[in-house]
């Protein structure tokens, strides 16, 4: 019986398992670069109806976080503010200014565009429904904003700066010190724990050696405040 | 491989006389239960309906191409969807969002207000709990809890109607001005609560409106009993017992725990629990209260009796009058109208038998005289109200247990006045919720509507009533509006609204207020023509004035509240104070010197009737027929029927016997309809079936006053000769039901909306008076058969001593005698292996054991948090099976219901099943032969009924998480058996592997498609949404809503232990802040983090009245309940270790299997009296099962 194949198909077996690998790994790479909560959400910058300046406020007129997101420290949410914070400081200033309509509209009566309808901000971290993250949980054990949202005091506008994704949480929540700093810097974005330790001293408990960075001052801070960050699914879902 | 069956131990012969079962097929043994045992889920539950089989291979084509084209559609834009934050424009005082706000409020209600805690969430409430601190604070029942569902049901009213017709609100306005400047004669009907600014209003609007009157009615609170109180203790009287005081009860067919309340439920948990209410002392016989029941269908409280009796209604002032006499208590007319020998020959063997129940009975009452009570059923007619207050006064209860108050419902006429008063001069106003065309007997309600001059209905459904009004306005929610109303003692207390009326619906005071500003305005100056001096015609106002002002409900409500006999003071402080608490301290209502009221003329009248009797039983789920609507009461089953979604004729299984309905249930279904073959005859099936293909036969029942087509089912512990039937059921139907009235889906001005439409079968019907009960004319099968949705054989549990009974009387066991206090030693080990089950062996080595011994020292502790681990047990001795933990459970987790078709499909999604058993003792041993001889008959026709709610156990060993294909459940380091919704692929291997079947499985997006549409569930992406939809407000934020595919089940609330944790770790700053140093000087030591003891409720618990839930850290030991119900204390052993002393009365279930659940049962205690011919057979219902 006459070979049923050519010669050629020999090799056919090996070529199309290298085009498959090759393919497949073109996906994985394309995958993890493209579709991966990094690559997706990392840097969204949407648009705001106001164009809010947070390094205006914070850096230059050196506001407080909590002035506006006035309940992080009390609440799963941390609050945008309502109109009425805004209309508190700008009733008096910049109020003709022309990026300040819409609140104007929300909120100043006297304004000929008065609407009365609420500002719609558009929202920058969303974490998906089945996820229950609390600020208050963090902000008061020691978790600066700055740990999840980046220097948001040096952005002209917000944008993303980390993943957010369960991993991104995780490997915070089994190695906590890289990020826990005395509860008067929770709110101090330009924090730095070398500096900060070495304007207050401090020493180990037991060893008696003078604490000098992050990470010896976040193990201490985790010890001393018994901050056992948990892993089990219904810390954040339930 | 066929598939392993595990096969529980097998219950010594000698152990137990005691049958226990749930349904007739189960007692039965058909060989359809027996099947129905060894599947994992119900059958249909878990395979392909009809619907889905039938998709072809082009329709599923067409799916695929539809949604691969519009997954192509959403690529291109592959960023997620532009979210938006909208907050406040003004932030509302109090609100922070993402965290409930809390207010007192008060549920109206006529058997005595409910005082509620009302959770909102940014406005929105949606749950409901009891307000502990008030001064009669005694929990609330499942139709409170399931009363927010109202506020947002679909099919609430919203429009004015003129004859069924929607008209303008503007057109009303010219009737109701009409009205007001005439200031004709009114005829006011209102509810049975007692509202203290409605009673005010109602002498403002005497004056304004000369020869008006009030009324009050509602179907279920027994014109007969209100009758007699206000004949003997004065108009408007109210009788309340204090079960506190009261240390033996003698209820005559009065459910008290369960529908008919009477006072506190709370109070008789707690003497039933003889001074053990905390777990901090053994309960003692001796301070254990006694109830004797005798009832007509079993009641929640029947089940808690110590001794129960089954009788007709008509029967029960024959009793009633036998136990007079015993007292010495003369009863006009016994002679010739006690029971007859052969009535008592029926009801308990002979007639010796009967006459020591009675006596027996009677006597023990008497020796606890002052401490006693007899209690009727508020459906009962007069004699049997006349000689219950005659035997009360005897007992000298009026001294003790019952308190007679003078509510300040005084001069309220009764609803046969109103049908006496109206004429056509009169101006009808029906403001309560009852519904009196639907109810009232032989259709003369509507007739007298016609005749009045104008009716005008408020109501929030537009039931058969607001249809047959001339005008129908649509009525606000207690959530809504403003208004006080008095609890069963008298106390004041407030309703406030959480929400402004969301359909602009008019509250009861808003209407009164306004009857009142609306005759005082000068209508003359609307004439007036000068344009300078022209007044506006004034407008009806709902929820809000004009300007943001309040309602004007608000301030009548505080002009009451400023009249001198209720603050002393007008200051805003009181009246603040009061709204912060929900109610006004010290203020009560007067009582009653019943010793000196009138005589009650205690008489019997002799005619009984001799056929079969008619006896209409009030619902649990739809009351008096208002909360038809209201999805979770229908879908959660009837307590003890287990029956969900309808009503049926319950009959004893003797009855039934005798009706040819009984052997039905075993026998075959003679013949189906195959397509192509025609009629076939079937091959050997039980009938009544299971799943979807339950079919309940029908009888047709007729009474003088009507007719009726209802399905049958057999009721265990029933009166013979009887028909017990609940109801409010069958308001409208659009399959052209029997007697019901025909309604159609999609009309928004139907009586019925999509939950209460072709549910059950209208009752009132049947009777020809005001009486509940009637005599049948006729009861004959017919051959329709009624799909049923019955759940009581759905996820049946199954093993040894799952629900555990003793008696605190001595009982006899292998012919010794065991006192109450051995039997309470010896509880944990009535499971048949329990004793000497060999303790649980781990198959891995502990960290830092280098051997599996036991070798306690060197090993670390297993992964276990140190500052929680929470636990749970429930008391079966305080539990009466109310179904109020299962609905508030699914208001705090947002669980969906499902619908009548996938109820029966056993798809039900309650997270917490109430199982039900019942079980009587079938043999003895013969104390001469010492042989076994079976039990009296009447033993065995009066079995105990055993409710037991079962949730997840969260098991310490769960067999659930080892089958986990993708750790979707697993453990917490707290002792939780968690849940990860967003990971669970719906394997359903964890349901597979669940011994206690609490896992529920979402066999279709419940939440997002409307199930109650027909067939919307099959049509997958096509089907009708329900998205966004007023039922969805109810949702609370803080929990998942879980979609198609995923299981689900109890969590012990662990959104409500994450917040009171995450609370807790604000202490670091507040130590900061207090010690005024530096945050890293501050120590945080686990005990500051520890929630405190006793802090946290979880739902079922804040629900229970019984106080039969306990739930906390078992890591507080002494402090917290729930450690003091599982253990005594501890005692360390000589090696070194600890051991935990374990409270005799708890135990786990199917302890042998191994799975150390956290939540554990305590055992119920009977306390029958010795000289009661049935002594020996209670207090053995210790329930074995498959």
């Amino acid at each position: 019986m006459a070979n049923f194949f050519p010669r050629w198909t020999n090799i056919l077996p090996l070529k199309i398992a290298v085009c498959l690998g090759v393919a497949g790994a073109g996906v994985v790479v394309g995958f993890t670069y493209y579709a991966t909560p990094k690559a997706q959400r990392v840097g969204y910058m949407p648009a705001q109806p106001i164009p809010y300046d947070h390094a205006l406020h914070v850096n230059q007129l050196g506001m407080d976080c909590r002035y506006c997101h006035s309940f992080v420290e009390h609440s799963g949410h941390a609050n945008v503010p309502s109109a009425s914070t805004c209309w508190n400081c700008h009733q008096h200033v910049a109020k003709d200014s022309e990026k300040l309509q819409p609140l104007r509209r929300a909120f100043d009566k006297d304004y000929e565009n008065f609407d009365g309808e609420p500002i719609k901000w558009v929202r920058v971290h969303k974490n998906p429904d089945y996820v229950f993250f609390d600020h208050s949980a963090h902000v008061n054990r020691g978790v600066s904003c700055e740990s999840c949202h980046g220097k948001v005091n040096e952005m002209e506008v917000v944008y993303q700066a980390e993943s957010h994704s369960m991993g991104w949480c995780l490997d915070c929540h089994r190695n906590p010190e890289k990020h826990l700093r005395p509860l008067e810097e929770v709110f101090n974005l330009d924090y730095d724990a070398e500096e900060w330790l070495a304007a207050n001293p401090m020493k180990h408990p037991d060893t008696g050696d003078p604490l000098k960075t992050q990470k010896d001052l976040g193990l201490y801070l985790k010890e001393h405040w018994n901050i056992k960050a948990k892993e089990s699914c219904s810390t954040c879902h339930r | 491989m066929s598939k392993r069956i595990f096969h529980h131990p097998e219950v010594h012969p000698d152990e137990s006389g005691v049958t226990s079962w749930r349904s007739v097929g189960e007692l039965e043994r058909t060989p359809a239960f027996r099947a129905h045992l060894e599947r994992e889920f119900p059958e249909g539950s878990g395979h392909l309906s009809e619907e889905d089989q039938k998709a072809t291979r082009r329709s599923f084509m067409k799916l695929m191409g539809a949604s691969s084209a519009l997954s192509g559609l959403t690529l291109v834009s592959c960023r997620r969807p532009e979210s938006y934050i909208v907050p406040y424009r003004k932030a509302p005082e109090w609100v922070i969002p993402g965290k409930p706000l809390y207010y007192a409020s008060t549920r109206p209600r006529a058997e005595g207000s409910v005082p509620l805690i009302v959770t909102t969430y940014e406005g929105r409430p949606t749950t409901l709990a009891p307000n502990g601190d008030h001064n009669d604070g005694c929990g609330a029942d499942a139709l409170t809890h399931a009363s927010v569902l109202n506020l947002y049901d679909p099919k609430r009213s919203r429009d004015f109607l003129k004859s069924g017709k929607k008209a303008s609100q503007k057109e009303f306005e010219g009737v109701f001005g009409s009205i007001a400047r005439g200031g004709g004669k009114l005829a006011i009907l209102v509810g049975e609560d007692d509202c203290p600014t409605r009673n005010r209003l109602v002498e403002e609007i005497g004056q304004a409106y000369p020869g008006s009157r009030f009324y009050s009615y509602e179907a279920l609170r027994g014109e007969a009993r209100r009758k007699v109180q206000d004949e003997v203790f004065g108009s408007g009287s109210q009788t309340v017992v204090d079960f506190s005081k009261a240390d033996r009860v003698l209820s005559l067919d009065c459910d008290f725990l369960g529908i008919d309340p009477a006072g506190s439920a709370s109070d008789f948990s707690r003497k039933r629990q003889g001074g053990g209410e905390d777990y901090r002392h053994d309960i003692s016989a001796e301070a254990m209260n006694r109830l004797y029941m005798v009832e007509t269908a079993y009641s929640l409280t029947g089940g808690m009796a110590d001794h129960r009796m089954r009788a007709r209604p008509s029967q029960m002032a024959g009793i009633a009058a036998q136990v007079a006499a015993e007292l010495g208590v003369e009863v006009a007319g016994y002679q010739d109208g006690g029971l007859s020998d052969a009535e008592k020959k029926a009801l308990l063997g002979s007639v010796k038998t009967f006459d020591s129940w009675i006596k027996a009975c009677a006597d023990d009452l008497k020796a606890h005289e002052g401490k006693a009570v007899v209690l009727a059923g508020s459906r009962h007619g007069e004699d049997l109200q006349r000689i219950v207050i005659a035997i009360n006064r005897k007992l000298g209860s009026y001294r003790g247990p019952v308190v007679v108050y003078e509510t300040g419902r005084a001069g309220l006429g009764t609803i046969e006045d109103f049908e006496a008063d109206v004429d056509s001069e009169t101006t009808v106003l029906l403001l309560g919720p009852s519904n009196p065309v639907h109810e009232r007997p032989g259709g003369k309600f509507g007739r007298l509507l016609n005749r009045a001059r104008l009716s005008i209905h408020l109501g929030l459904r537009t039931d058969a009533t607001a249809l047959a009004c001339d005008w129908h306005i649509p009525a606000a929610h207690y959530l809504e509006s403003w208004g006080d109303t008095r609890t069963s003692t008298g106390t004041l207390s407030l309703v406030q609204p959480m929400i402004l009326p969301l359909y602009g619906g008019f509250s009861e005071l808003e209407i009164l207020s306004q009857l009142i500003s609306w005759n005082n305005f000068d209508w003359a100056s609307l004439e007036n023509d000068n344009p300078e001096e022209k007044v506006q015609p004034p407008v009806l106002i709902a929820g809000e004035g004009p300007a943001k002002a309040p309602s004007p409900a608000m301030a009548e409500v505080r002009k009451t509240f400023a009249l001198p006999e209720n603050a002393n003071d007008d200051g805003d402080a009181a009246w603040k104070e009061a709204l912060k608490d929900g109610y006004l301290q010290s203020s009560s209502y007067q009582t009653v010197d019943a010793e000196k009221a009138s005589d009650p003329k205690a008489k019997l009248s002799s005619a009984r009737p001799q056929g079969i009797e008619v006896n209409l039983l009030a619902d649990a789920s739809v009351w008096d027929g208002r909360y038809i609507d209201n999805g979770w009461l229908q879908e959660a089953p009837d307590p003890i029927s287990k029956l969900s979604w309808d009503n049926a004729a319950l009959v004893s299984p003797k009855t039934a016997k005798k009706l040819g309905v009984y052997e039905s249930v075993e026998q075959l279904e003679p013949e189906t309809d195959i397509p192509l073959l025609g009629k076939v005859k079937n091959a050997p099936k039980p009938s009544i079936d299971e799943g979807k293909n339950a079919r309940a036969p029908m009888a047709l029942i007729k009474t003088n006053a009507g007719r009726m087509e209802i399905p049958v089912l057999v009721a265990f512990g029933h009166a013979d000769d009887c028909i017990s039937i609940a109801v409010g059921y069958g308001q409208g139907a659009s399959d052209r039901r029997d007697g019901v009235e025909v309604a159609s889906e999609g009309d928004p001005y139907a009586p019925v909306g999509l939950v209460g439409i072709n549910t059950g079968f209208n009752a009132y019907q049947l009777r020809a008076d005001a009486s509940f009960n009637a005599e049948a004319t006729g009861v004959t099968r017919i051959k329709a058969r009624y799909p049923v949705a019955l759940v009581q054989e759905h996820n049946a549990m199954n093993g040894r001593a799952l629900a555990r009974e003793v008696s605190t009387r001595e009982v006899e066991h292998h012919g010794h005698k065991v006192s109450f206090e051995e039997q309470v030693a010896k509880v944990r080990e009535q499971g048949p292996v329990d004793s000497h089950a060999p303790e649980n062996v781990s198959l891995y080595k502990r960290r830092g054991s280098k051997t599996w011994e036991k070798d306690v020292d060197k090993q670390e502790d297993l992964i276990s948090d140190k500052i929680h681990q929470w636990g749970m047990t429930i008391d079966l001795n305080t539990c009466v099976g109310c179904n109020a933990c299962l609905i508030a459970c699914q208001a705090e987790n947002n669980i969906p219901i499902v619908g009548k078709e996938q109820v029966a499909m056993g798809r039900e999604m309650h997270w917490v099943r109430m199982d039900r058993y019942f079980a009587a003792p079938m043999e003895e041993m013969d104390e001469k032969t010492h042989k076994k001889v079976p039990t009296p008959e009447w033993v065995q026709d009066n079995p105990e009924m055993v409710p037991q709610p079962v949730s997840c156990m969260q098991c310490e060993n769960a067999p659930c998480e080892t089958v986990c294909p993708v750790n979707a459940t697993v453990h917490s380091e707290e002792g939780l058996n968690t849940m990860a919704y967003n990971r669970c692929i719906g394997t359903r291997y964890c349901a597979n592997n669940c011994p206690y079947k609490a896992r529920r499985f979402n066999y279709f997006d419940y939440n997002k498609r409307n199930p109650l549409v027909d067939h919307n569930l099959y049509k997958g992406p096509f089907g009708e949404t329900q998205v966004g939809t007023a039922p969805h407000l109810q949702r609370n934020p803080n929990v998942s809503v879980r979609m198609r595919g995923v299981m689900e089940k109890c969590t012990y609330c662990v959104q409500r232990l994450e917040s009171a944790k995450i609370k807790q770790k604000q202490i670091g700053r507040e130590k900061t802040l207090r010690a005024g140093v530096k945050s890293t000087e501050v120590e945080i030591k686990p005990e500051d983090l520890r929630v405190r003891a006793d802090s946290i409720k979880v739902a079922c618990q804040d629900a229970c009245e019984a106080n039969a839930v306990s739930f906390g850290n078992l890591l507080d030991k002494e402090d917290a309940q729930v450690w003091r119900a599982k253990y005594k204390g501890e005692k360390k052993k000589k090696n070194g270790i600890t051991e935990l002393i374990h409270n005799p009365r708890n135990y786990d279930v199917l302890q042998y299997i191994g799975t150390a659940p956290r939540t554990s049962y305590l055992a119920r205690v009977k306390n029958p009296n010795p000289a009661m011919p049935d002594a020996a057979y209670r207090g053995l219902a210790t329930i074995h099962t498959g």
